[in-house]
């Protein structure tokens, strides 16, 4: 071997190594930011959760370890109206779950299979009527509802009614997983002697499960954390009150010095299903956001 | 088992955009007709039309003498292959088979059988309980015709059903088909962009173009009878090359007078230009790059430069341009070349071509059709 | 790259090409919005053809047809009973007693009353028998409103179906005359299932969407132009009537007086655009640079670190931000860290100062956002094709080319529209704005508009504000509720108009 190959081995181990330490160091750094980051990501979790346990003092305070610990906050949850806006809120959210995924699922089949005449037009239309500020129509719908008696005490089923009425605007995500499913399976089940429903029932369903469990899941939460709607149709009659609207109260000046802790013990009570549930279906849940996001 | 009869159908999207102007045919029961084009040329759209996937705008389609215009694919009585197989990709092999004959609420001991012997037929029973994503792309394509023939079906339509397949597997799938026929005994409707797929499988051709027909005949006649210059390029590979050429009348016959050299037009073809008056004018000349020989230097040889030299084993395929820069392609045979023939045959040697009378197509200029239409 | 630019254009510096595509944008606008014009006019010239060949078609189909279809331009569906569609036309003949029973009850009452919104307020009445006054409500300006638009909704609705109904005869006609069988009722509730499938599916969402968007927006419209608010409630305290342009004037109009609500919405409206630009790029970089972090080869526990982001996504906002909303108070736990820490002497002005509350919220926000953005990276990161990498590396390109030359052009290219989407739905963000700071800190130099306007205000929280309470102005929310559709309306063209041609739906089919 000569010296001029040795020279240049030794410079490619050299670079190679450099190469090697380089990357090292770069995810060292990524490691750190990452960390950071998962810290800042966490703690007002873990701080929601130390709180809930503070029994010394109800109010806001500048630390986050408490002195004395204690179930207190949760007892007196239990003994409070949060009972009540708990069991609001699951039915209100189970309820519109299960509607809202059948209307959007509708919605979103017939758009994407169907070539009829008003098709384009019926799609440019809701996309400009998702324009208008949705909050403009609250104050028509409160007034409707409450003609029908369905505000305040009964805000149950008036909400339920609001949030699935208009559920079919939000079909953009399932129609465009719809969409990539060949459509030629759609012409060889109508060949093989399939309706329209059946279709839909035997073969687009089974393979659009993972949209399917995005709508459930999404359709859940919305309900599960929405608070100005409910705030609207319930205003001040406490047991019509979703867990939202509730805990909001607490959180009001007058409220908070003696609420404070309580509204940390409900925010667990409150994010523990509903974070079991998406963690539990979390795949599905970014299959929906990603195709949602590319499919436009 | 039935005849389907395309009446002046036409298919026409967004109001102005025609896909097939009035398609008129008429298939007989048992038939295997193939359609063929380029793509875009309106081949599949008739095929959906006649398979209830797509409105058919204008015209009739009737199976077996009952017109089937409005009615839903599903009571057509008709079985279809797809490009891509469209097997449902949730059920098993057994259950994508059996689909549309639980559709018809059939008990299921005589799906079993039927699926069963469907399978055994296409040599897939190892893999009924598997999943399609499971399988190789020419088992997919055994599950989709068998899917197609649990049905029993009157036509057997079949959209481009090889073109995913490798080379290899698409000629096997090719003979399979042929035998499948056999057994089925029943009309086949076939599209395909693949020449020699129409040419070994159809008993009749039809060759569109721009969702027009351009010849429907069978494999020999639109090979040796191409009724215009589309079809005669079309079919055959490698392509037909066309020459400018001038038709020369004399007392004597026909001639062709092409690069300065004047072949004479002898046999039938002499004849049937006699037979219908044609008169000299300028011509499209077409000929066979098989039907070409290298011919010694001479007077009576069209003088050309070897470009390629392809080597395809049995044959060359020679690639040349004549004096004026024209490209032609011959097809040498090999068996009559020894291995110093053939290797002398490199870029930049000089040739001479020549063909017979026998084998020359004459094509208007103008309207690129056949003279001996 | 736009095929009708010169060759010349590749040979451009950097800027030459910035400034030649800036220049062409420009030059493009005016023709873009008179292209939109000319659009607009055709549509209205294509539909007055649609209505007026109609009209000839409804004569004709009077004229040419027989007496069961002339007896149908009355009595609706009476031709498809008469041939033999029994179904069919009772539903029409259904539809036709309940408009006219609807009409007649109170229809008629509701649209008599449109114009003027009602006649006779509430009023105090001398009770003579009892010696007392008591109040008597009359008119109720707000359900004439509403049930008037409904109302025209209804006609609107029954003339289609009328013409649907009379169009029906000559279609039944054209397949008898060429000898087929007309449909029998049992076909028609099959084909519900199958090829009409569509319609079955789209009535109950669609029913849903037409009563509760469409009609409360139409309304809230109407509203614009009326002055309902919490002392013209229509029916209790006062009625409301037609105000004609005032409100808009109100609030587009630049008198030079102290109290002027176009000076109030142009900050608000200046700070909703500012507010809704870094939330989207804040997020979009940021969450793309963690996507790239994590998807990078050979970091570990890719998994994990989703999972602890993806965490602010699963727990309810009005949790986690009226939380994080109390960790910056002032006597917030961020406060009282740092001053245990000896950082601070004084408790920081997260939500009492303007500037401070603008950014502590799009910093939060970012916190809120980073999550969502680094799912849809990831998805869409995977998905670019790995050899453009490797002939990118083969061509010499660093970590820093790769990224500006393939990722970001690729993401941007994927998620142009997800964009437009993201900066609208910022601009009415009510959830963090709200939850976070109420729209506060107050600011006094607006303490006379209606809505207690804040320095963090987007106009839809300043939209709700004004909408609750005994002083609510629901005029005024409507027309900024119309004013900020109007303005949402022009980016989505402006970007539509930029983005290249992928908003075809087909191409992803």
């Amino acid at each position: 071997m000569s010296k001029q190959d040795k020279r240049n081995r030794e410079e490619i181990t050299r670079r190679h190594m450099g190469l090697k330490a380089s990357a090292r160091i770069s995810n060292t750094i990524i490691y750190i930011i990452l960390i950071l980051m998962s810290i800042v990501w966490l703690i007002p979790f873990v701080f929601i959760l130390l709180q809930s346990f503070r029994v010394e003092l109800k109010c806001p305070v500048g630390y986050v370890i408490p002195q004395q610990w204690g179930l207190d906050n949760y007892i007196a949850l239990w003994t409070s109206d949060f009972k009540k806006w708990y069991l609001n809120t699951f039915i209100i959210a189970l309820v519109t779950a299960a509607l809202q995924t059948v209307i959007v699922l509708c919605m979103s089949y017939a758009l994407s299979r169907f070539r009829f005449k008003l098709r384009k037009s019926l799609m440019r239309f809701l996309l400009i009527l998702g324009m208008f500020p949705g909050m403009l129509t609250m104050i028509i719908l409160y007034r409707v509802l409450k003609d029908l008696n369905l505000t305040q005490a009964n805000a149950l089923p008036g909400l339920i009614l609001v949030y699935i009425a208009s559920s079919g605007m939000g079909y953009y995500v399932s129609k465009g997983f719809f969409d990539t499913i060949p459509k030629s399976l759609d012409e060889a089940a109508r060949i093989d002697g399939a309706t329209r429903f059946q279709i839909l029932r035997k073969i687009i369903l089974p393979l659009a499960k993972p949209i399917v469990i995005y709508t459930v899941l999404t359709a859940f939460m919305g309900p599960w954390g929405d608070f100005v709607l409910a705030r609207y149709v319930a205003f001040g009659t406490s047991s019509g009150y979703n867990v939202a609207v509730g805990m909001y109260s607490w959180l009001t000046n007058d409220q908070i010095n003696n609420c404070y802790t309580m509204f940390c013990a409900g925010g667990v009570i409150v994010a523990i299903p509903v974070t079991i549930l998406f963690l539990c279906l979390q795949r599905y849940y970014v299959e929906g956001v990603t195709g949602g996001a590319v499919k436009g | 088992m039935a005849s389907v009869k395309l009446t002046k159908v036409k298919k026409v999207y967004d109001k102005d955009v025609v896909a097939v102007h009035d398609f008129d045919l008429d298939i007989k029961d048992k038939e295997f007709v193939v359609f063929v084009g380029p793509s875009g040329c309106g081949k599949s759209t008739t095929l959906r039309m006649i398979a209830g996937l797509e409105e058919i705008s204008d015209g009739t389609i009737e199976i077996d003498g009952v017109v089937v215009n409005d009615m839903q694919p599903k009571d057509r009585d008709i079985a279809m292959v797809f490009q891509n197989y469209a097997l449902y990709p949730h059920m098993t092999v057994y259950d994508n088979i059996a689909f549309s004959l639980r559709l018809k609420k059939l008990p299921e001991d005589v799906i079993y059988e039927k699926v069963t012997a469907a399978a055994e037929t296409l040599g897939i029973t190892d893999y009924l309980m598997r999943k399609p994503r499971a399988l190789s792309g020419g088992q997919r394509q055994r599950v989709a015709i068998g899917r197609a023939m649990v049905r029993d079906s009157k036509v057997f339509l079949m959209d481009e059903p090889l073109s995913n397949l490798d080379a290899k597997l698409r000629n096997q799938m090719r003979a399979e088909i042929i035998l499948l026929r056999e057994k089925l005994n029943t009309t086949f409707v076939y599209v395909t962009h693949d020449q020699t797929e129409a040419m070994t499988l159809g008993d009749r051709i039809v060759i569109m173009k721009d969702g027009y027909i351009m010849q429907v005949g069978t494999p020999t006649e639109v090979f040796e009878m191409p009724k215009n210059l589309f079809v005669a390029e079309f079919i055959g590979a490698p392509k037909m090359n066309i020459m400018p050429a001038e038709l020369i009348k004399s007392s004597a016959g026909y001639s062709v007078k092409t690069f300065g050299v004047t072949l004479p037009v002898d046999g039938e073809k002499g004849k049937a230009l006699a037979d219908k008056y044609v008169s000299g004018k300028q011509i499209l000349l077409g000929v066979r790059p098989e039907h070409i020989t290298l011919a010694p230097e001479g007077p009576n040889a069209i003088p050309c430069m070897l470009e390629v030299n392809e080597m395809m084993g049995s044959e060359l395929h020679l690639h040349v341009y004549t004096e004026d820069g024209t490209r032609l392609i011959v097809r040498v045979p090999t068996v009559n070349l020894d291995v110093h023939e053939r290797e002398s045959l490199v870029h930049g040697k000089k040739l001479w071509l020549t063909f017979s009378g026998k084998v020359m197509h004459f094509f208007d200029p103008e309207t690129q059709e056949n003279l001996l239409n | 790259m736009d095929k009708n630019k010169p060759l010349e254009y590749l040979m451009l510096s950097r800027w030459g090409k910035i400034k030649y595509n800036l220049k062409a944008f420009f030059i493009s606008i005016p023709r873009g919005i008179a292209n939109f014009f000319l659009k607009i006019g055709k549509a209205f010239r294509n539909f007055g053809r649609a209505v007026a060949d109609d009209f000839t078609d409804l004569a004709t189909t009077f004229t040419k047809g027989g007496i069961k279809t002339k007896l149908s331009f009355f009595i609706m569906g009476f031709g498809s009973i008469a041939r033999g569609q029994i179904l069919r036309g009772l539903v029409f003949l259904l539809f036709q007693a309940v408009f006219i029973f609807y009409m007649v009850t109170s229809g008629v009452y509701w649209l008599s009353m449109l114009p003027s919104l009602g006649k006779v307020g509430p009023r105090e009445i001398y009770s003579e028998v009892l010696d007392t006054y008591h109040y008597e409500y009359n008119d109720n300006s707000f359900k004439i409103l509403l049930y008037g638009v409904l109302t025209l909704f209804f006609i609107v609705a029954f003339l289609y179906t009328w013409r649907v109904n009379v169009r029906q005869n000559r279609i039944a006609d054209e397949i008898l005359a060429k000898g087929k069988k007309l449909k029998s009722g049992k076909d028609d509730l099959r084909s519900l299932v199958d090829d009409q499938f569509h319609k079955t599916l789209l009535a109950l969402p669609l029913t849903g969407i037409l009563v509760f968007t469409v009609l409360p927006i139409v309304f809230m419209i109407l509203v614009a132009f009326t002055n309902y608010d919490g002392t013209h409630d229509g029916y209790i305290n006062n009625l409301f009537g037609w105000q004609g342009l005032e409100n808009f004037r109100t609030m587009l109009s630049w008198s030079s007086g102290e109290h002027n609500y176009s000076a109030t919405f142009g900050e608000i409206l200046t700070w909703t655009l500012i507010w809704a630009f870094f939330a989207t790029f804040t997020n979009y970089f940021l969450g793309m640079f963690v996507a790239m972090m994590i998807n990078k080869k050979g970091i570990r526990f890719k998994k994990g670190w989703r999972t602890i982001l993806v965490l602010t996504i699963a727990i309810p906002q009005f949790i986690s931000l009226l939380y994080v909303s109390k960790m910056f108070a002032k006597n917030g736990i961020v406060n009282g860290i740092l001053m245990d820490l000896n950082l601070i002497k004084e408790a920081l002005p997260f939500w009492e100062d303007p500037t401070w509350a603008r950014v502590t919220v799009i910093l939060i926000n970012i916190w809120i956002g980073i999550p969502y953005l680094m799912l849809i990276a990831t998805g869409i990161l995977m998905n670019i094709p790995q050899d453009l990498y490797e002939s990118s590396r083969i061509d010499g390109a660093g970590p820093v080319k790769q990224y500006t030359k393939i990722t970001l052009p690729y993401m941007l290219f994927i998620t142009g529209p997800y964009l437009l989407t993201q900066f609208t739905s910022n601009m009415n963000n009510f959830n963090v704005i709200y939850l976070l700071t109420g729209g506060g800190p107050t600011n006094p130099k607006n303490s006379w508009a209606s809505g207690n306007v804040g320095d963090t205000d987007l106009l839809i929280t300043w939209l709700f504000k004004i909408t609750t309470g005994p002083e609510a102005q629901y005029y005024l929310a409507s027309v900024i509720g119309i004013l900020v559709f109007v303005v949402v309306a022009i980016i989505s063209l402006i970007v539509y108009s930029l983005l290249p041609s992928i908003k075809n739906e087909e191409d992803f089919q």
